[in-house]
């Protein structure tokens, strides 16, 4: 196994000088090809600006991220968003697909904007969307599908690219408990059968649970990490509650 | 403060809302423009005559800006109601930050202020100059001369403008206020999202619509083209009928139609945004195809009265070249009530000098006309029967070429020609019958026709369009012929201006006791002529360029609040990585493909009109439709491009805004 992914001591600031919000303050950490990480925090612990930085959406104060052998921090601009369309997978807690296409053209979206022939998408949309479960809500739009239907859509999106690394910012923030366990179920699949590197952020115990490993950030700080190791399901999650409540303040976001 | 915050939006404003502006000061332009024309005799240098042409065009154009005034408040209303609607979330946060309801309409109220005195200026400031301009071509319209230059200014068109236009405004400001005071809070803040629900197109349904549309426009094409624009009022009114639904029934399932079209090619559709910018349209023609419709039979108009209105202009100054071979023509003949055989001609010569003025001065032609001693005189059998000619000598005819510098006709002893100014299909009939070798009777002699006899040339200077023919046979024929008019046609020595004062003073409503008299001269017609002229073509331009303004300024504002509706799309198609530059191309697309549908049936429906117009301008005389087509086009070409980059340059900022300002966020902190 080699790592995809290594942030070393990054720092992330907000504000001017007279004003000036830590937001990270020397994170290091690094994800193996084909894991599932997630990364849980109190609200304002600086879970999200670690995603977005890590996603290229914001830059780094200080430190360096290395996705897939390549420092993101040294990258310009333009390459920046090459390599965001060609290395990465988003996948948004509001689910962000298009309301204009059905559910099959928001995963052919993905293909089609990386300039892919289109004789091949129609399988890869197949597959994907086989994978997650959704293979019989394809033609239809957005406001016909439930809020889990629509996070398996962006997740096919996501991962239809077969991108280095697929990151989530609380995929199931907006979802019923049955949704969430079919999303977290599929993207278990995702893991297990198509080999993807997921990190995503959440602050539900009970998705935490479904991941190979923890990490715990507090204060902008890496406070704990939890590998599943050989535990069950239960004894995982009942760790992980243990860690929270040593996080201290409340988990749950407003969001 | 509420000044300092609306005076803070409205800078905000113009550069969001530059459509806006545009046309409300397009509009203030051209309604000052042509309420102004009056004020332009300052810069020229006019006869009287002229001057009375001017104030009824500018009477003309001042009835008429009435019903453009009406245009122009409805689109400012509209325009209004588009940044209205960007805005209510932000008033809605006014209220919320514990702000009175009447302090946020007072910002309002100071900002549609601004907003109507700012384009107001800007328009007035434009007209004004544009009205300099025009009176340059009105002059050279009328055939007035351009004097010292002076600065062309309209009181009266400024109080009229700004009367207008503050109307407009009050009503405006009436509308917002009654918005604010009346909008719920909630509404308020969520306005910004989404309340039009997604509608997808059926298309199985629209396949059949689409075919029954284009069924329906070309029936109605059929109709006009075989019959022409004056056909029986029935037929107009079926043709109108079917056009119009056929256009909207078109835009009604053009989406459905389309989309389904272009998704059965793979390759196309599964080509970058592709997919994303044809729903795009196909879901904005799905919700907007009544404004569609009506955008696309606006610059119908647009198009149809600007090359139409310039064409007949044309058709008029040509005819009139046509219509007077000579500087004057004065007849005298029996008057209606005394019988045609009680005149024995009169010596106009005589009477001219006697009067004062001498047609030796310059060069002339005296002839006469005569009646047929047979009333009807007959052609060929089968041929038009009832051909009423006037005979003129060959000598006298040839005079009157001659004058013209034409090379003079020769006839055999027992032989005629015809004459007629106006080929039309009476023309058709005698050149049939000519041809089958048409005998005429004269003094009990049968007339051959002379081979190659039949001639157009315009014989005298007349106002109306000459019907006459006139049957030319040698002298002796007419020697006791019945005499109907002795004709003075006349052409002025080069170089004196005075020459057509005293033709005029000397023979105009002068008739020899018991006859009738008139003269006709060409400086007469001329000013006549354009007159007709500049009202039909400043009509047309007027007509046109508003209803194309509101064309586009419909377009235009309905794109933008489109865009609005789009940030969220657009932002998300750059979060799963979209480049900069694809995401310009597919608006560019999008936006494209929103003006140019609405204009591609407008343009068929123009060339079928016009075609069927120009049959109808025919009976004036010869159009030259293409010339004035392609100016016309010129214009309307290029006032659509602007609104279209206009709109084109907003949408891209409202959709680039949010993400902007993302980012600005980001990289100052
Ligand atoms: N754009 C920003 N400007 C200033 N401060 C910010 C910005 N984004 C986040 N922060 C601050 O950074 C800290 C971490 O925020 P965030 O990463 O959003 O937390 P989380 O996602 O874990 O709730 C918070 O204190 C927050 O107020
Ligand atoms: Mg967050």
């Amino acid at each position: 196994m080699s790592s995809i992914l290594q942030a070393q001591n990054v720092e992330k600031y907000y504000g001017n000088k007279g004003n000036l919000t830590r937001a990270l303050a020397g994170v290091s950490f690094s994800v193996e090809e084909g894991e599932y990480v997630g990364v849980m925090g109190a609200s304002g612990s600086g879970k999200t600006t670690l995603l977005n930085c890590i996603s290229t959406i914001d830059t780094v104060t200080a430190g360096h991220i290395h996705i897939d052998g390549r420092d993101i921090t040294e990258m310009g601009r333009k390459s920046l968003a090459s390599f965001r369309r060609e290395k990465l997978g988003f996948i948004f807690q509001d689910f962000n697909l298009l309301d204009t296409l059905t559910a099959y053209e928001n995963i052919a979206l993905a293909l089609t904007i990386r300039k892919r022939p289109p004789r091949e998408i129609n399988a890869r949309v197949k597959e994907a969307a086989e994978m997650l479960g959704i293979s019989d809500v394809l033609r239809r739009y957005p406001y016909q599908m439930s809020g889990g239907q629509k996070q398996r859509v962006a997740g096919a999106r996501a991962l239809i690219t077969n991108p280095a690394l697929i990151l989530a910012d609380e995929p199931t923030g907006a979802l019923d408990s049955k949704s969430a366990r079919a999303l977290l179920e599929s993207f278990r699949r995702l893991v297990r059968e198509k080999k993807a590197t997921i990190l995503m952020v959440t602050h539900d115990a009970f998705a935490a649970g479904h991941c190979d490993r923890i990490l715990f950030i507090r204060d902008g700080r890496l406070f704990h990490q939890l590998p599943r190791g050989r535990d069950t399901g239960k004894q995982f999650f009942d760790k992980i509650i243990e860690v929270v409540s040593l996080l201290g303040g409340e988990t749950n976001d407003v969001n | 403060m509420s000044i300092r915050l609306a005076l803070g939006n409205v800078r905000k404003s113009l550069r969001d809302y530059l459509i806006y502006f545009m046309t409300l000061s397009f509009g203030v332009c051209i309604f000052y423009a042509f309420n102004s024309i009056d004020s332009q005799q300052a810069v020229m240098e006019m006869t009287g005559s002229q001057m009375a042409a001017l104030r009824l065009i500018s009477r003309i154009m001042n009835t008429f800006s009435v019903f453009v005034s009406v245009i122009l408040a409805f689109l400012i209303l509209y325009a209004n109601g588009f940044l209205i609607k960007r805005r209510k979330k932000e008033f809605g946060l006014y209220i919320i930050l514990g702000m009175e309801k009447w302090m946020t309409a007072r910002i309002l109220l100071f900002e549609t202020l601004f907003v109507g005195l700012l384009s107001l200026f800007a328009g007035l400031f434009l007209g004004v100059f544009l009205s300099q301009g025009m009176a340059v071509v009105t002059a050279r319209l009328l055939g007035a001369g351009i004097g010292s230059f002076s600065f062309v200014f309209s009181f009266s068109a400024l109080v009229k403008t700004m009367g207008y236009f503050g109307l407009a405004f009050v009503l405006a400001l009436l509308f917002n206020i009654e918005m604010v005071r009346r909008q719920k809070l909630i509404d308020l803040l969520y306005a910004a999202k989404k309340n039009e629900s997604f509608k997808p197109p059926r298309p199985g349904l629209s396949i059949l619509i689409f075919i029954l549309s284009l069924c329906c426009i070309g029936l109605s094409y059929k109709l006009i083209l075989n019959n022409g624009l004056i056909s029986s009022q029935g037929i107009l009114t079926v043709c109108t009928v079917l056009g119009g639904a056929g256009t909207f029934l078109f835009f009604f399932s053009l989406s459905g139609f389309f989309l389904k079209l272009v998704q059965q090619n793979r390759g196309l559709y599964l080509k970058g945004l592709n997919m994303f910018v044809l729903r795009q349209i196909a879901g904005k023609i799905n919700t907007a195809y009544v404004t569609m419709t009506l955008v696309c039979l606006m610059l119908f108009v647009s198009i149809c009265t600007l090359s139409s209105g310039m064409g007949l202009a044309d058709a008029l100054a040509a005819e009139l070249r046509g219509n007077t071979p000579f500087d004057a023509t004065f007849f005298v003949r029996a008057s209606d009530e005394s019988p045609e055989s009680a005149y024995a001609g009169v010596d106009l010569l005589a009477i001219a000098r006697e009067r004062g003025f001498d047609p030796g001065e310059g060069t002339y032609a005296a002839v006469r006309a005569y009646a047929a001693d047979s009333p009807v005189a007959l052609l060929a059998e089968g041929a038009e029967k009832t051909v009423y000619p006037e005979f003129m000598k060959l000598s006298d005819f040839n005079k009157v070429l001659e004058l013209q510098g034409i090379d003079p006709i020769f006839l055999g002893a027992d032989e005629y020609a015809l004459n007629s100014g106006v080929r039309n299909e009476r023309w058709q009939g005698m050149l049939a019958a000519y041809e089958e070798g048409g005998a005429l009777e004269l003094a009990g002699k049968r007339l051959r026709a002379a081979a190659d006899g039949l001639y157009a040339y315009t014989t005298e200077v007349s106002s109306i369009k000459d019907y006459t023919i006139v049957a030319v046979v040698p002298d002796e024929l007419l020697s006791d012929a019945p005499i109907k008019r002795d004709i003075l046609h006349m052409n002025y020595p080069p170089g004196d201006g005075d020459c057509e004062k005293r033709c005029v003073s000397a023979l105009l409503g002068f008739a020899p006791e018991g006859f009738e008299g008139s003269l006709e001269t060409k400086a007469r017609m001329m000013e006549y002529s354009h007159s007709t002229t500049t009202t039909i073509a400043y009509l047309a331009i007027y007509l046109g360029v508003v209803s194309l303004l509101m064309a586009a300024t419909v377009l235009a504002i309905g794109q933008l609040s489109e865009a609005g509706d789009n940030v969220d799309r657009y932002g998300l198609l750059r979060k799963i990585g979209v480049e900069d530059r694809m995401i310009d191309t597919a608006l560019f697309a999008q936006i494209l493909i929103c003006f140019g549908v609405p204009a591609l049936p407008a343009l068929a429906h123009a060339a079928v009109g016009i075609r069927a117009a120009s049959k109808f301008v025919d009976i004036f005389g010869e159009m030259n439709i293409l010339g004035s087509s392609l100016v016309a086009a010129f214009g309307i070409v290029v006032i659509y491009c602007a609104y279209f980059f206009a709109t084109y340059a907003g949408s891209k900022r409202i959709v680039n805004k949010e993400y902007a300002h993302q980012r600005r966020i980001m990289e100052n902190e």
